[in-house]
């Protein structure tokens, strides 16, 4: 590209084309839905099975969860790296970002909550308030994301809550399951889907 | 009578380095580079312009043990791209 003068038109056309090059850079691969989607409804079928049919695969069934403490490492190390190979921040990413920090703090203190101040150590309680708190990201990310498919899981998740609210036993863990399925991994391989057409078009 | 247009802006090189970091936070030189096509010391020449005019600010420092120099537009830079295109409009849109 050369710095010559330009025609009004040539400017607004340069303008144009240099914006949705930016724009184009920065789809979301869904790698982060994906991960976390099955990691979750593992989880959740796993704790559902072992106490449905009093599977002692391990010492007790909820302690499949600690799987999303290696996952949370396996993500720090993966965005410390993606960070490393970016050469653009955009506000969207941010925002995501911060979207999702939030939602992590919400779900920390809505855990010391309900076990210190309601002081229910049943952690079927937390499961209406996890589903509930599933949404707020996810339809807070496809808004910014202009991506319906994240909406959709975001209004899915909050319905589901109301329904566990109904069901406060073992089912709890199957509307988990559904949960992620609708708001993180079918979103997540449609998100895959459009970065691949993304980038072969580019 | 038409406005004049911004004649730092009014260049291919230096509209399309502000109208890419119009749409990001911030952007890394090669980035800049990949997405004008642009050679390395005709780039470095023209964001150095807009640098001494104020629209970005440039930020030099090591990723790696590797140089990295990182654009970002600057309000002042803002600005002038929205008059700049206001004022393109005027050309496009004579009658009104």
């Amino acid at each position: 590209m050369q710095n010559d003068s330009l025609q009004p038109l040539q400017s607004l056309q340069l303008i144009e084309s240099m914006i949705n090059k930016a724009k184009n850079n920065f789809a979301d691969n869904g790698f982060l839905y994906l991960l976390w989607g099955y990691t979750i409804c593992f989880c959740a079928l796993f704790h559902y099975a072992c106490i449905q049919w009093q599977l002692h695969i391990i010492p007790r069934p909820d302690m499949i969860w600690m799987l999303t403490w290696l996952v949370g490492i396996f993500q720090a190390i993966y965005l410390r790296k993606k960070d490393k190979q970016r050469t653009a921040k955009t506000y969207t990413e941010d925002i995501i970002s911060y979207i999702w920090i939030t939602f992590a703090v919400c779900a920390g203190v809505a855990t010391f909550i309900v076990l210190n101040v309601f002081k229910l150590t049943n952690w079927i309680f937390m499961y209406p308030i996890i589903l509930m708190l599933y949404g707020m990201p996810t339809f807070l990310s496809g808004v910014v994301m202009q991506f319906t498919p994240l909406k959709i899981g975001g209004v899915v998740c909050w319905l589901l809550a109301i329904i566990c609210t109904f069901t406060l036993n073992v089912n709890a863990l199957l509307l988990v399951a559904v949960a992620v399925i609708a708001a993180w991994i079918i979103p997540g391989y449609l998100l895959q889907k459009k970065y691949k057409q993304h980038h072969t078009t580019s | 009578m038409f406005k004049e247009l911004d004649p730092i802006l009014h260049s291919q090189l230096r509209l399309a380095v502000v109208s890419l970091l119009i749409g990001v936070k911030e952007a890394e030189f090669t980035f800049i580079k990949e997405k004008t096509q642009a050679t390395a010391g005709n780039l470095s020449v023209q964001i150095q312009k807009l640098k001494e005019a104020g629209y970005i600010d440039v930020v030099k420092q090591f990723k790696d043990n590797y140089p990295q120099t990182i654009c970002k537009i600057t309000p002042e830079g803002v600005t002038a791209f929205e008059a700049y295109v206001a004022a393109l409009q005027e050309y496009l849109t004579p009658n009104q």
